[in-house]
């Protein structure tokens, strides 16, 4: 499904990626640990498409299909979910329009009729029941005001809502108390199936208890420097990234 | 030394004479006063952005016809008057006899009313910033008198519709007076729009008197044509208690001018001054607003939003004097400004004056860009980037758009803005 080779990116002509190789196959869950600084969000914000970053060199498909010369709306209308670190507030635009825009959008792309406003009403209703916010919510500008945990709810609900086939997962359980961590470990669940990849970045193994990735790669200097099955996630909880021989990037 | 340039002398000669006798010898005294009436330049202070976008051929002295067919035939939620040129259309105009309200037409007065009038007119501007009020002042052919008395509600907007007819090159000027009297309550709507292409000009003045308790409020909506110039004034004088709120909205033209002038005079009166203006090709629009803190414990909130594109230019000059007796005077400035294009210019002054010792005064102004981190979250939601220019520029005057009382402007307004951002965003 997704094939990333040797892949590197800079930003402002410092190298941040320094060569990813990832391959994710349908109805897998992937998930990327690593340092403070490593480059984590920085692969993401690339897959979907943030020209912030450049790519140097590299290939990435999605299905076989070039990824890389793709605008970000194509890549999201081509099943791309990003969802962000830091989901961005846009206050006067509302979350309701904000999501029924995106969908409709979606919609279009597939050639179906555009939602109106009542039917969406009804299905963004029970997308916001499902990751326990409020409806209220829907009225609000987009995550405007949110607290951190309620911009994550609101990332998934997007990606519940758009259905993507690939979806990226910046650190969606950082900033979660241990019930909102259910909540949004379960929409993730729900979102696993046998036609779609899931990429989490994570910093804590509590997530995989309730995610459980097929497989666990550690992401340090730009590189992917070690890759396994989940129990690996378990052993770097254990002894730290040091045990890889590598410093948390942030603090040298 | 080259001397300023001056008003021609074409600009002095009304030629309607179908108001009442005062009105008339009102309107000549002004034009013997305006003989020798500079024009602005770019060192006339309140006009330095603006005076380059200023011309006023002597062909456009000319008033235009008060016979025209109206263009336009808006169904308005409400009571409705039609002025074509500055002239009342008594046959394009519906509102009922009403208890305690009169509504009628300058022409319409008889000597007496007309005598009483002419005491008013002018009142409550200050002509050395709103220049062209005089000239308006002199030319005037007709005009709107509203008179509430005490206690007397309009149950329903009144919609002033002022169609400029641009068919050939000339100028109108028309011309409100809504004398409010205490505790009386109105919505008045002005909608500026022109038919036909030649190069014409607007000039208009617009005076409220609010009595004690009295609330009104103004919608200013100017959607005048391509090649309509247009300096208009507002003259709002307040006594104790009373209540004013504005919104205006604006498309750019070849010329635009507003100024906006409020005086609390009374204590505990208050406020709310909202605008919004959109601008695009080579177009300008220019605000200047004043409001004066004269009486203690008055409010004033003051919100405007310009939006620029391609190689527009949007003006903002907000003045907030608060004399020397306002104590506990609250005024708030807000001036936000979106540049959609690097060609496009954005002027934004706020000017405090402040003599009491015990007020709250905050203002603020910013000019900015769309922000391209939400311009990336949107699209990648697979919103295609044109839509998510409209949403982000939206965004911008939701709150003051949404805040308009009356839902036909807002939709009129609306229509309006999209045809704008079909204009400006164009498909990827
Ligand atoms: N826009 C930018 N301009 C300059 N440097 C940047 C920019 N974005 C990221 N970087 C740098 O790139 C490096 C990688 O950042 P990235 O956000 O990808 O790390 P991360 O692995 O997601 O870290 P964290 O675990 O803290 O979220 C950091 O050194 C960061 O400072
Ligand atoms: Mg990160």
């Amino acid at each position: 499904m997704l094939s990333i080779k040797n892949l590197h990116a800079s930003v402002e002509d410092k190298e941040i990626l320094k060569g990813i190789n990832l391959e994710i196959k349908p109805g897998e869950v992937h998930a990327i640990m690593g340092p403070n600084g490593s480059g984590k969000s920085t692969l993401s914000q690339v897959l979907a498409g943030n020209e912030a970053f450049e790519v140097t060199s590299g290939e990435v498909t999605l299905n076989g299909e070039n990824l890389l010369d793709q605008e970000t709306e194509e890549r999201a209308r081509n099943g791309v979910f990003l969802a962000f670190q830091y989901p961005v507030e846009i206050p006067g635009v509302s979350n309701l329009q904000f999501l029924r825009t995106a969908v409709n959008a979606m919609r279009k792309h597939k050639g179906e009729e555009d939602m109106n406003a009542a039917e969406f009403m009804k299905l963004a209703k029970e997308v916001s029941k499902q990751v326990d916010l409020d409806p209220a919510f829907l009225k609000r500008g987009v995550n405007e005001g949110f607290s951190g945990g309620e911009k994550k709810r609101n990332e998934i609900m997007q990606a519940l809502l758009l259905q993507p086939k690939l979806a990226i997962l910046d650190e969606t359980d950082s900033g979660l108390d241990i019930d909102a961590l259910k909540v949004v470990s379960d929409g993730v669940n729900a979102l696993r199936s046998e036609d779609r990849a899931i990429l989490m970045v994570t910093h804590y193994q509590r997530l995989l208890n309730h995610i459980v990735p097929d497989y666990v790669h550690v992401l340090a200097g730009g590189r992917i420097i070690k890759s396994g099955g989940r129990e690996l996630a378990l052993e770097l909880e254990e002894k730290g990234y040091g045990w890889l021989g590598i410093k948390d990037e942030a603090s040298n | 030394m080259k001397s300023a340039p001056m008003l021609s002398s074409a600009f002095l000669h009304p030629a309607g004479q179908s108001l009442p006798q005062p009105l008339l010898a009102l309107r000549k005294d002004r034009a013997s006063a305006l003989v020798d009436m500079p024009l602005p330049t770019r060192k006339t202070e309140n006009w330095k952005y603006s005076s380059k976008y200023l011309k006023l051929a002597d062909d456009m002295a000319i008033s235009l016809p008060a016979d025209g067919t109206v263009g336009s035939s808006l169904a308005v939620p409400g009571y409705k008057v039609v002025f074509l040129n500055g002239v009342m259309i008594p046959e394009a105009s519906e509102y009922p006899d009403l208890d305690g309200i009169l509504i009628q037409s300058f022409s319409d007065l008889d000597d007496e009313q007309g005598q009483a009038l002419a005491e008013q007119l002018g009142r409550t501007l200050n002509h050395d910033q709103a220049q062209f009020a005089r000239l308006n002042g002199a030319r005037f052919e007709d005009g709107l008198l509203v008179r509430l008395k005490p206690g007397a509600v309009l149950d329903q907007p009144l919609f002033v519709i002022h169609e400029t007819t641009a068919d050939a090159s000339g100028s109108a000027y028309p011309r409100i007076l809504v004398e409010a009297g205490a505790n009386s309550q109105m919505t008045l709507v002005e909608e500026y729009i022109s038919q036909g292409e030649s190069a014409a000009f607007t000039n208009t003045v617009t005076e409220f008197t609010l009595a004690e308790g009295a609330n009104i409020t103004n919608i200013r909506l100017n959607m005048e044509g391509e090649n309509v110039q247009h300096i208009g004034a507002t003259g709002v004088v307040q006594q104790r208690s009373s209540r004013f709120e504005s919104h205006c909205v604006g498309f750019g033209g070849p010329l635009r001018r507003h100024d906006l002038q409020v005086r609390l005079e009374g204590e505990g009166a208050e406020c709310k001054l909202n605008g919004v203006v959109v601008t695009q090709g080579k177009q300008h629009y220019d605000n200047h607003t004043c409001i004066e803190h004269i009486a203690a414990h008055c409010n004033s909130e003051e919100t405007y939003r310009n939006i620029a594109a391609d190689q527009s230019h949007a003006v903002f000059n907000g003045r907030i004097h608060i004399h020397q007796d306002a104590q506990q005077s609250n005024a708030n400035m807000n001036n936000k400004n979106l540049l959609l294009s690097n060609g496009a210019e954005i002027d934004t002054k706020p000017e405090l004056e402040i003599y009491a010792d015990d007020v709250k005064c905050a203002h603020g102004a910013t000019i900015g860009q769309l922000d391209e981190t939400s311009l990336f979250y949107l699209v990648s939601r697979g919103i295609d980037r044109r839509q998510a220019n409209v949403l982000l520029t939206m965004a911008f005057i939701n709150e003051l758009m949404q805040q308009i009382p009356v839902e036909a402007v807002r939709e009129t307004a609306q229509t309006r803005l999209n045809e704008f951002f079909e204009q400006t965003f164009q498909e990827a």
